[in-house]
């Protein structure tokens, strides 16, 4: 039995953790005792990582869409037919009537390929990935304010902190090992203030939870900002040296006093002040922030105003503080930082800075386009309007994950082609016209970068199932049949062209990570050790920046027709769209349907009963799921997870985004529920046929 | 009886490099990340004895977390029962103990062979503690730090040389080939291992006295507040089932391959809803308190009934890999101290 190291496929806390292999068998997993973040522990998923990856459903050679269905064909065909047809495309429509989707479940190396692909070789920024509908505000948000959109501080300084407000995030459940060091800092006498619509099991353990209505943040922050103002409460030293525009926001926030506050978010006046009091008067309070204030039409306000009250109490730029965001893909910071996204090159280089453009230029040795191109969601509605022609999807199933699934489905078949590249067939797959296997996680090398931008060496485990081939592999397979010449011997050139190219991770290599679980960016050369904490003395952009924001409601608003609050979300025993842990028996049998989350007062007052199917509708679609009658989720509000494709919670969500950073409003959407009577109405999601793509295989 | 040798530390690697000739050796050994894992050794120098407790037990190389059990095909049937000869080096005198007992669900009235077969064919020599982690309390428990009877072979590190002791039949015909590398303790060895075992003992942190925790659970003192309190803690994360080196409960699964099926088991944990699910969605225990109450039920309460000692052996990995801090050192010493009902 071998143990490989290796760093969980799963959120963005990034355990280490050990697979145990033998022959070419996973047979178990382990974690690690000296990872910083875990400890020798792990979340019910870390434990049973191991098991998809032997998983039947995995797809062993590339596919073909055929009349008869999905049907196997050769490397040479399946890469030949996409790269003539990409090449095709572009040719007749441009290059940017061809969009790239890069993956959060993809290295570092693999991300720094796939957009260098998009630009390089097909010559278009429309590359995204899935950090759109998860974080796209914190990095639109914090850029602005502190120049950096990323997490300021370290994990293990959880543990130290003396007041936590943890603000839209389920962290005991969604960020597990992170939860753990939560309750550490608890248990060692930390204040623990929740702010979520939800009663979540990290707010059972907080001594103050501030149940706002689902939208309402920016509100409940200018609030607590107000209260810290008026009650002088204000670290006036920090916000005269480091920041600037204080005038502005007192301008705004005056307004919202604690019984505007309370009206606007339903939270009493006085746990506003409460909550306020405690965060600006202790030393070393953290600001933790996930899905819950991002996934809003006010993300970025949202996000903006998160860090107005770290600047207004000088809580940043220093250890056991500062302003958190919990990424939530194991490898989303990672995409982001290798410049999967439409405004930037590795590094967060700006594409519109000719600079940067001529440094990627000389690097790449071709031309690159300078035009900031499509973000996720503007490509699938780009592709209705026939300006998109095609997609190379990489490692993500927008089938299930984004916002109205009816139109994107609808859209995705006025594709002229699609190639994904992913290791099951999911939703997305089932679409395309090509499907490429890929190794999984276990099967390749690489770095990954959690969400306290720690930049993680995995190695392999295993040989790849089938034909399968790691993600960089194909794409520069596809690249040099595309006639751009692209040969690596392996991830370690590429991450030495990353850290060629990206100053932030300048001194980041494959050899300088193997000891101490890796290193945590900005790292600009090969004699610095990372930067556990972020904006000390000066802010990336300088001075702070105060930006003001009003409140907004969100875009739908409950009405006579749809009276309740939808608000979607995940759960503890699955991942996003369940492609792998729906695969896995423990994780399945614990949650294996989809369920609304209803207060038994509304409960009461539409006859419903817990585990009786209920109809949700909202103006875009409907579906049957059971009823589960909690206290969770308050009156007037329901909550459905999204992970089942049998019942997608996204075909009822709203697609209205953010104006800026383009990210949906997932946390918020008008519904009615209704008790079902008689025949099942539910809209059934297009099936796969997998039986087809078997019969092929034998 | 066991028959009493002494071994010179520099002779140690020969030793294991003859067993090696004949058996798959696993040993300690440190990984890039620093962790110390058991594996099986590639270098006999490198093999790390002063380690702390080990994730996860022994007992994943005779019941690994997932282990395909039958392979079918066309009516076919493959039996995948493994038995490679094997020497498990360095393991802890906890992890012999814990074997003993897993033996016993295993190789009871119903003889579990994929389990059997490979315990048969495994050789422990385990090495006794002289300096015991924070987190043990095997020395509460009565399994450890240095066993009496149940081991293979057991070493004990008295700094130039080890005192070996061979205990069960297969390990006296093997420490036989070998007679040529082991000395006969002298008066002053015997004294120098008695004063490491009476040494170990101070260095314990944790004693934890699982019979009040009994007591207290028994007399009824114990109401259910308690355990609210303890499961508003639980992750869920099954960590302390799996980490157990006397967990034994698994599921089974049948996957299929191109026409060919394949049965399989993998670990369970009593600490999840899904463990009593039934036909029809009924879940018995849905309520989480029922579930963790039943674990410790198991470990502390019936364990002596059925099995006439605690379902625990002091290893302390509950304690490493419970996130929540619900581990059984912690539970164990709230419900022996007696518990605050309020």
């Amino acid at each position: 039995m071998d143990k490989i190291y290796t760093i969980c496929p799963y959120c963005g806390c990034g355990c280490g953790l050990y697979l145990h292999t033998t022959g070419n068998r996973v047979t178990g997993v382990s974690p690690s005792r000296s990872h910083p973040v875990n400890r020798g522990t792990l979340c019910v998923k870390g434990w049973n990582s191991h098991e998809f990856i032997n998983h039947p459903d995995r797809i062993a050679w590339p596919v073909r869409k055929t009349d008869r269905g999905l049907v196997r064909t050769s490397w040479e065909d399946a890469l030949d037919i996409t790269a003539s047809k990409l090449s095709s495309i572009a040719g007749e429509y441009g290059p940017d009537s061809i969009g790239v989707l890069s993956s959060a479940k993809c290295s570092n190396e693999e991300n720094y390929l796939m957009m260098k692909f998009a630009r390089a070789v097909i010559g278009t920024n429309n590359v995204d990935h899935c950090a759109r509908l998860c974080h796209s505000s914190t990095v639109g948000g914090l850029s602005g304010a502190f120049g950096s959109g990323a997490m300021t501080n370290s994990i293990t300084e959880i543990d130290e902190a003396r007041t936590l407000f943890v603000i839209g995030s389920n962290t005991t459940e969604q960020h597990p090992m992170i939860g753990m060091h939560m309750l550490k800092a608890v248990d060692r006498g930390a204040t623990l203030i929740v702010a979520d619509p939800r009663r979540t099991q990290i707010a059972e353990f907080a001594q103050i939870h501030l149940r706002h209505r689902s939208g309402t943040d920016v509100a409940l922050l200018n609030s607590i900002m107000n209260v810290i103002i008026l009650e002088g409460l204000v670290d006036i030293d920090f916000v005269k040296r480091r920041t600037e525009n204080f005038g502005g926001l007192m301008n705004v926030v005056n307004y919202y006093t604690p019984p505007v506050g309370a009206r606007i978010t339903g939270v009493p006046a006085e746990a506003i002040k409460k909550a306020a009091r405690i965060f600006a008067t202790q030393q070393r309070s953290m600001l933790f922030y996930s899905m819950g204030i991002t996934q809003h039409i006010t993300g970025v306000d949202n996000v903006r105003s998160c860090a107005n009250l770290i600047m207004l109490t000088g809580h940043i730029g220093q250890p056991y503080s500062g302003l958190n965001p919990l990424r939530g893909q194991n490898n989303v910071q990672g995409a982001c930082d290798m410049g999967a996204l439409p405004e930037f090159y590795s590094g967060y280089q700006k594409v519109s800075d000719p600079a940067s453009r001529r440094k990627f230029r000389r690097a790449w040795g071709t031309k690159v386009p300078d035009k900031p191109g499509m973000a996720l969601t503007d490509m699938i509605d780009a592709i209705g309007k026939g300006r998109i022609r095609a997609l190379y999807i990489m490692g993500e199933n927008p089938l299930m994950s984004d916002p109205d699934l009816t139109q994107v489905r609808e859209a995705f078949r006025s594709l002229d082609f699609l190639v994904v590249q992913d290791i099951f067939i999911s939703d997305t797959a089932g679409m395309a016209d090509i499907v490429l296997p890929a190794a999984s996680f276990a099967e390749k090398d690489g770095t990954y970068t959690n969400t306290e931008r720690r930049v993680q060496k995995a190695d392999r485990a295993l040989r790849p199932y089938g034909e399968a081939l790691p993600d960089w592999q194909i794409i520069c397979r596809l690249a040099n049949r595309m006639g751009y010449p692209m040969s690596y011997n392996g991830t370690y050139e590429i991450m030495e062209e990353i850290a060629l190219l990206t100053p932030s991770y300048g001194g980041i290599l494959h050899h300088r990570l193997d000891e101490n679980s890796g290193l945590q960016w900005p790292c600009p050369d090969m004699n610095h050790t990372g930067t556990p904490y972020l904006h000390r003395k000066k802010f990336a952009r300088g001075l702070g920046d105060f930006i003001p924001v009003e409140f907004l409601p969100p875009a739908e608003q409950v009405d006579d027709d749809y009276p309740m609050l939808l608000t979607t979300g995940r759960m503890y025993f699955h991942y996003h769209t369940g492609t792998m842990c729906r695969r896995t028996s423990t994780l399945e049998r614990e949650e294996p349907e989809c369920f609304v989350e209803i207060n038994p007062s509304d409960g009461k007052r539409l006859c419903i009963r817990s585990g009786q199917p209920v109809n949700i509708t909202s103006r875009r679609g409907g579906l049957e799921v059971k009823a589960m009658i909690t206290e969770k989720t308050p009156e007037g509000t329901v909550f459905v997870p999204f992970h089942f494709r049998e019942a997608a919670a996204n075909i009822l969500t709203n697609p209205a985004c953010d104006p800026e950073v383009r990210i949906p409003e997932f946390k918020v959407c008008a519904v009615k529920v209704e008790p079902v009577a008689g025949k099942k109405t539910t809209r059934k999601p297009e099936e796969v046929d997998i039986s087809k793509f078997w019969i092929e295989r034998e | 009886m066991s028959d009493t040798f002494i071994l010179d530390r520099n002779h140690l690697p020969y030793w294991l490099r003859q067993l090696r000739k004949e058996r798959k050796l696993i040993g300690p050994m440190r990984k890039k990340s620093g962790d110390i894992v058991y594996e099986e050794v590639s270098n006999i120098h490198e093999i790390e004895l002063n380690c702390p407790a080990i994730l996860p037990p022994v007992k994943e190389f005779f019941f690994p977390a997932t282990e395909a059990m039958l392979r079918f095909k066309k009516g076919n049937v493959n039996d995948n029962i493994m038995g490679t000869p094997a020497v498990i080096f360095g393991l802890r005198s906890c992890d012999v103990s814990a074997l003993n007992l897993v033996d016993r669900f295993f190789g009871g009235d119903i003889k579990d062979r994929y389990y059997t077969k490979k315990r048969e064919n495994t050789l422990l020599v385990s090495v006794g503690c002289n300096m015991p982690d924070p987190t043990c309390f095997c020395m509460s428990m009565g399994t450890g730090p240095f066993l009496h009877k149940g081991y293979d072979i057991q070493l004990t590190d008295l700094g130039d040389r080890y005192f070996v002791e061979a205990r069960s039949g297969r390990a006296k015909n093997i420490m036989n080939k070998f007679r040529h590398l082991f000395g006969k303790p002298s008066k002053a060895d015997y004294e120098d291992q008695y004063e490491a075992v009476h040494l170990s003992q101070t260095y314990f942190e944790k004693r934890i006295n699982l019979e009040g925790a009994r007591n207290a659970i028994v007399s009824g003192a114990v109401h259910d507040d308690f355990w609210r309190s303890v499961t508003a803690r639980c992750f869920e994360c099954g960590g302390c089932v799996y980490e157990c080196p006397l967990c034994t409960c698994f599921n089974v699964i049948d996957r299929k391959y191109d026409g060919t099926v394949e049965r399989a088991r993998v670990w369970d944990t009593c600490m999840f809803k899904g463990f009593t699910r039934m036909t029809g969605g009924v879940l018995p225990n849905r309520d989480r308190i029922r579930r963790t109450k039943r674990w410790y039920y198991h470990k502390i309460v019936y364990g002596p009934e059925q099995i006439g000692t605690f379902g625990c052996v002091g290893c302390g990995r509950c304690t490493i890999t419970c996130p929540g801090v619900i581990d059984m050192a912690t539970v164990g010493m709230k419900l022996s101290k007696g518990v605050d009902n309020s």
